[in-house]
Formats: structure tokens, C-alpha cells, sequence
């Protein structure tokens, strides 16, 4: 009878390491772009701050214009004006910068999704319709979020954002407008069809492959000497981004209100040292075992003494 | 004898006039939530994008999960490391944990977005595996399951010691059969809490540029686990201690002593570790930097180190400081919990936060529920130990005295030297008298 117990015990524990270890054994390695990752590359020395974009945004999203200064549970995507720190190159002491999603390679957000709701195209949980995999666009389903907001605190770009006052609430941010896309047409179009690049007049913004955009961006730095500054922002910060920015020599992306992240993903520094000591999925069931031993040993040294269990009342 | 036989309902008014103010507090508490469900958690929050956890997370979950961990910690040193004169800790410590557990997982259900959506944790296939948070989850709503079948025992004590012949045959029957069971649910009341503490901690890996660099580090679910054990070390003294004064719990010097010794080397561990990571690391150029957070880095420091100290040194482990040294250990595990989560946690620009009222009034009767159901419990079921003959003091009354006394267990005889070598010294320990009645 005791016998049997144990068997099952040890069944179910062998049933769980079976489940968990398939899982672990893929070791967390560092995020590459994929090949077919789309993104957009923003020109902050080419835009005029006209915020067609966020417009446009808004429009295809359906959500109401209200000016909008800052990103919001209704808005997707802004410009916004920035005071410079010291003065660019040309004497600026201004510069434009779009914010919105960053859609990056190895993203906090996904990382930490409890479910899975925050995930990257076509390797989410489930498929939420039509997903391709390989666009490496950062898509929400609402149907596997539990409002915990933990992509709020992970993400170092502050994009995420929350229904507060909501009592169904949804976590809003920029999808590269994946519902616009068109099937029927060749590349990139196929996959997102942003709105906010499609109206933009000043060619500030440009929508296409990661890898075509990366090419476009040194062109433009090539061509024209002194006008941007080296950095693309987005090719390496962070594990990379898909969203990239140009901005004007001399002006850093601190002062664009970027944050200073190293080229590691924080999302590969926390899964490694958080899955680390789980060795596989080995550890915990070495620890339990371990653990069972010891308190089964323990208590039948403990129990020389007479123990509550046979007295009696 | 062993302490499990000892312990015993404390009886009394079940709906007395404290219990009364906590449940009122709770109903306070309860109104803001009702409020939550019905128009949003920006309606009775301060909560904003920047600042998206509040307090609810940082005090609700994971203080009050730390508060919790006395089961853990003495637990280990019970079942684990085989000193069974720890059994008559074990009980209240794994009632608070349950309770301080329960309150956190309530917690978080008020504090989710989309809660109705929970039930898919019961779907492993679901399940994000790189998410920290997920591991946090379901560990500790596995845990809470262990820690509340842990309670059954004085369920069934109770019961076995009921004149009703059948209903003591069912509880001895039960007793008995648990009691055989019950190695395999310690063994996972110990693997559980090391999982889902150390994980708290690395909660706020990710969060990387957010958070100041003396609470950022990779070691932060080490830190996160070595505070938990002296944290709940010290909740346990304090509990004992609230216990003796409220209800003439038996409190037995020597044991609380060999604790605190114990924990005075965990507090030592947490600082050496700390410190030496901020060295290692490069970062002591920013204990120059004077400003809020150095501030806090040193109230925490003296949080941990002046308590330890006083658990290292024999004689005042022994007196009434080793009560206030478990108050300040508690205390500095709580604030440098809240400070790698909210008050050392920078969104950027533009954000700011400071708690509403309405967050303050749930986080207030969350923490006064738990109290009251461990009132509740106690006087219900045989959870504590009493000295003989049962006083049972009002709550207010005794918390006044256990302010106010002076060093009354100072004179309690505590110097008889402790015999703690190998698995008999419970049973050939002089200490049975420490805090018997006399």
C-alpha cells in the first residue's frame, strides 16, 4: 500500500520533470533579428513635427484626436518636442522624436508575459489568427493578459499602457498596424501596413524589412557626412529594436529621452540568471526528493520521543 | 510530549471589541475594492503607467509573503536541519503564513487588470515559461494550498479531542493518516518557498535601467531568499512574543535565542553578500553620491547589521532587545523589499507617485483581516501553546503591556546552558521550563 504511494509519488514527479524539461533544454540563448523582421526607421532630422502620424494612428486604431502629448491608453504613437541638452550641431536647441512601440528583438515585455499575451508574431501561445511567424511584431492578445503589468515595469522604453479606468481593462501600444496589412500585395506590405508612415509628407518615416532599413539608415548617414550622428538607434541597444532612429549630429538619444541600455537584451540577462539555478528543471526535483528524505529521516529520529500522533487523548 | 499535544484553542469572545475595529477596517478596505471592480483600478489609485504596481505589490505581496516565511524558516530548521524543539513555532508560524499568503494572493486578484482571465494558469500548455512572475504565481498559489493542508493537523487534533466518540474516532483516523502524508507536504512546504522567493527577487532583473544600481544586480533572488529566512525568523519572535503578552502563550526563551542567534548569521550573510556584489560590481562610487537613495541604502544597512549584532551577542539574545531586534529586522527586510520595488524603482521623467488613500485603506485591511482570522483561528483551533492556567488579556490591553513592561523576561532564568547537539537535544534539553509558568 505504502509501497504503491510512493511509486505514484515518484511517478508524478517523473511525469513533471518529463513535462518541464523539453521545455527547459532549449537554453536561453541571445535573440538574432529574423529574417523576415519588418520594422520602421525614423528620421527625426527629416520630420517637421506636422504629427500626421499620430493622426493617422489614431484614425486606424479608432480612437478619438485629442492632441496628445504623451502616449496613452488611447494613443498609439506621438511627436513629441525635445529640449536639447546642448545644442546639435546646426544650433538647434530643439529636436522632433516619434515615440511608440520599439518592437525589439528580444523584448521585456514578451519575456515577462505571464501567459504569453504580449508576444511576438506567430510564436505566441496560441494563434490569435492569422499570425506569420518571423515578422518579429510585438502583437497583444487580450484574451491571455491578466492586467498584472509587469510588461510596464519590464519595458526600459515605458511604452505599454494601461486602462485605468476601466473596469475590462486592455493594455494599449503600437501593433505596426498588422490589421491594415495586404495580403494581396508583394513584401512588407503583406505582413503591417503602419498609417503613420504611409502619411507622413516630410519622408521621415519609412516602413519595410529590419535588414533593408538598416541599409537605408547608413546610406543616408553615408550620403550626406556631418548631418546625423553615427549611432542608429535600435541596430544593437537593448539586443536591438526594430524600430530604428536617425537623429542630427550632436544630438544624443539621451536627450530624445532614450535610456542608455547595453547591447545585451535585459530580458536574456534575467531568463539566464533566473533559470539558471533551475538547472533543466533538475533542481527543484533534487531539492524536493532531498527535502522528502530529510524530513522522513528527521521525524522518524524525532519520533524515539513519543509523538502527538499515537498519544492519546 | 511534544508540542503539537500542548497546544490549544484560547477560547473567549469571538466578536470582541478589537476584533470588531480589524473587521471594520477590513469593511473599509472592501468598500475601495467594491469600488475597484466597478469603475477601475485608476479610480482608487494613484497608480499610473510609470508606477504601474503601487504599493499593492510591493506591500501586499511581496512584505506580506515575506512576513509569511516564518514557515519557511523555521520550518527548515525543524524538518530540515533536525532540531525538533522547534515544533512549538511551527504551528503559529505556518497560521501567519497562511494567512499573510492568502492576503497576498488576494491581493494580487484585486490588483489584476483582468482577472476573470486567471483560470488559464490552470493550463500549463499557456504557460509563458520565461515570465519570473509566472513562476511566482503558480508556486505561491501552490504553496498556499500546502500551507493551509498544513493546518489541517489542528483541525483534526481538534477534533480528536472532541467528546463526541465518532467525531474523535474521524479525527484520530484522519490524524493519523495525514500524519503519514505529511513528509511529502513539508518536503514541498520547503522546495516551494525557496522557488518563489528567490524569484520575487528576480522579479526586478528585467527592469534593469529602472531600478538604482545598488538594488539592481543579478544576485537580487539570493538576496531576496536570505531576507526571507530573517524575516521570517523575526516575524516569528515578534508573533511569539505578541502571543505571550495577549494570550500567556508558552514562550520559551532558549529557543527564541538559539532563532535569533540564527539569524543574526543570516543578516550577517545578507550584508557581507550585498556589499561584497556592490564592490565586485564596481558600484562603490555610488555610496558617495548623497541623495535619497544612499539614505535609504544605509537605513537599511543599520536595519540589518544593528540587529544582527544584537543576535550575536549572547546576553542580549537572551532579553527583551532580541524583541526589538526582530522588530528592526523585520522592518529593514520590509523596506529594502519596497525599495528595490518602488521607492529605488525610477519610471523616467514625468512620472511620479505617492499612494492614494484608497490604496493605503486596502493594503491597511488586508493586513488587519489577516489578523483578525489569526485571532479567530487561535481561539478556535489548537494552534498555540498556553501556559497553565489559560489567561486570555484583551488585545489592546496586552499590546499596551508588551510596550510598556519592563524587561520582565530579561529575569526569566535563560542562562542555563543549551545542550544542541544532535538529533536528541530536544529530548535531553533542560529548557522545558524556560517559560513555564513560575
Amino acid at each position: 500500500m505504502r509501497v504503491s504511494r510512493r511509486l505514484l509519488l515518484k511517478g508524478a514527479v517523473a511525469a513533471g520533470a518529463a513535462a518541464v524539461l523539453p521545455e527547459r533544454a532549449r537554453a536561453r540563448e541571445r535573440v538574432e533579428p529574423e529574417a523576415g523582421a519588418v520594422g520602421m526607421l525614423y528620421d527625426s532630422t527629416r520630420c517637421v513635427g506636422c504629427g500626421g502620424c499620430a493622426a493617422a494612428c489614431k484614425e486606424s486604431n479608432g480612437q478619438p484626436w485629442d492632441d496628445p502629448r504623451e502616449l496613452s491608453s488611447t494613443t498609439r504613437s506621438v511627436v513629441k518636442t525635445r529640449r536639447l541638452g546642448r545644442p546639435a550641431a546646426d544650433g538647434a536647441v530643439t529636436a522632433l522624436v516619434k515615440r511608440q512601440c520599439m518592437h525589439c528583438v528580444d523584448p521585456s515585455c514578451v519575456s515577462v508575459c505571464v501567459l504569453g499575451a504580449l508576444h511576438k508574431e506567430g510564436r505566441g501561445k496560441r494563434d490569435m489568427g492569422g499570425e506569420r511567424r518571423g515578422t518579429g511584431i510585438v502583437l497583444y492578445d487580450k484574451d491571455l493578459c491578466l492586467g498584472c503589468r509587469y510588461c510596464q515595469i519590464a519595458c526600459a522604453f515605458a511604452i505599454p499602457r494601461f486602462e485605468w479606468r476601466e473596469a475590462f481593462p486592455l493594455i494599449s501600444k503600437c501593433e505596426l498596424c498588422r490589421h491594415r496589412a495586404d495580403p494581396a500585395q508583394e513584401g512588407p506590405r503583406a505582413v503591417a501596413n503602419p498609417a503613420c508612415a504611409q502619411v507622413c509628407p516630410a519622408g521621415a518615416l519609412q516602413y519595410g524589412w529590419r535588414a533593408d532599413l538598416l541599409v537605408e539608415a547608413r546610406r543616408r548617414q553615408a550620403a550626406e557626412p556631418g548631418r546625423y550622428q553615427e549611432r542608429i538607434f535600435g541596430e544593437k541597444e537593448g539586443g536591438g529594436t526594430q524600430v530604428l532612429y536617425l537623429a542630427a549630429a550632436g544630438v544624443s538619444f539621451a536627450d530624445l529621452g532614450f535610456p542608455e541600455l547595453p547591447e545585451g537584451s535585459y530580458a536574456h540577462a534575467s531568463e539566464t540568471v533566473s533559470h539558471a539555478p533551475y538547472l533543466n528543471g533538475l533542481a527543484p526535483i533534487g531539492l524536493y526528493a532531498a527535502a522528502a528524505y530529510l524530513v522522513r529521516r528527521n521525524r522518524k529520529e524525532q519520533e524515539g520521543e513519543p509523538s502527538h500522533e499515537e498519544e492519546k487523548p | 510530549m511534544t508540542a503539537q499535544a500542548r497546544a490549544r484553542a484560547i477560547g473567549g469572545p469571538l466578536l470582541d471589541r478589537p476584533m470588531l475595529w480589524l473587521l471594520a477596517l477590513f469593511a473599509v478596505a472592501e468598500a475601495v475594492i467594491v469600488f475597484r471592480f466597478i469603475d477601475g483600478i485608476g479610480a482608487v489609485s494613484n497608480m499610473n503607467d510609470g508606477y504601474a504596481w503601487g504599493i499593492w505589490e510591493p506591500v501586499n505581496v511581496v512584505v506580506f509573503t515575506g512576513i509569511g516565511a516564518g514557515a519557511y524558516s523555521v520550518g527548515l530548521l525543524c524538518y530540515l536541519l533536525n532540531r525538533g524543539h522547534y515544533h512549538p513555532l511551527v504551528r503559529p508560524a505556518v497560521l501567519l503564513a497562511a494567512i499573510a499568503y492568502s492576503l497576498g494572493g488576494a491581493s494580487i486578484v484585486v490588483a489584476l487588470g483582468r482577472p476573470w482571465n486567471m483560470y488559464l494558469l490552470a493550463a500549463p500548455p499557456l504557460w509563458n515559461l520565461s515570465s519570473v512572475l509566472l513562476e511566482v504565481a503558480v508556486c505561491v498559489i501552490a504553496y498556499v494550498c500546502v500551507l493551509w493542508i498544513e493546518m489541517l493537523p489542528a483541525v483534526l487534533d481538534d477534533a480528536a479531542r472532541s467528546p463526541e466518540r465518532a467525531r474523535a474516532a474521524w479525527g484520530q483516523r484522519w490524524g493519523r493518516r495525514l500524519a503519514r502524508a505529511m513528509p511529502w507536504i513539508i518536503a514541498l512546504a520547503m522546495l516551494l518557498p525557496t522557488m518563489h522567493q528567490s524569484s520575487l527577487g528576480g522579479l526586478m532583473i528585467v527592469a534593469g535601467p529602472k531600478l538604482h544600481p545598488l538594488w539592481h544586480t543579478s544576485l537580487l533572488p539570493l538576496l531576496a531568499l536570505v531576507s526571507c529566512l530573517s524575516m521570517g525568523l523575526g516575524a516569528v519572535v515578534v508573533l511569539t512574543a505578541l502571543m505571550k503578552h495577549t494570550w500567556s502563550a508558552r514562550l520559551d526563551g532558549l529557543l527564541l535565542a538559539d532563532m535569533s542567534r540564527v539569524n543574526g548569521l543570516l543578516l550577517v550573510l545578507f550584508a557581507v553578500v550585498r556589499l561584497a556584489d556592490i564592490a565586485w560590481s564596481g558600484k562603490l562610487g555610488l555610496l558617495l553620491v548623497p541623495d535619497f537613495h544612499l539614505a535609504f541604502f544605509v537605513l537599511e544597512l543599520a536595519l540589518f547589521l544593528i540587529p544582527a549584532f544584537l543576535f550575536l551577542s549572547r546576553r542580549v539574545r537572551q532579553n527583551r532587545a532580541r524583541i526589538a531586534g526582530a522588530l528592526a529586522v523585520v522592518a529593514g527586510c520590509s523596506l529594502w523589499r519596497i525599495d528595490a520595488f518602488l521607492t529605488c524603482y525610477d519610471a523616467g521623467e514625468g512620472w511620479s507617485y505617492w499612494p492614494s488613500a484608497g490604496e493605503l485603506a486596502v493594503t491597511v485591511g488586508m493586513a488587519a483581516l489577516g489578523v483578525a482570522v489569526f485571532i479567530l483561528v487561535s481561539r478556535l483551533l489548537p494552534v498555540v501553546e498556553l501556559q497553565e492556567p489559560v489567561v486570555s488579556t484583551s488585545v489592546p490591553a496586552a499590546v499596551a503591556a508588551f510596550v510598556l513592561s519592563g524587561p520582565a523576561e530579561a529575569a526569566q532564568g535563560q542562562e542555563a546552558p543549551r545542550v544542541t547537539a544532535g538529533p536528541g537535544a530536544a529530548a535531553t534539553r533542560p529548557a522545558e521550563g524556560a517559560g513555564a509558568p513560575g
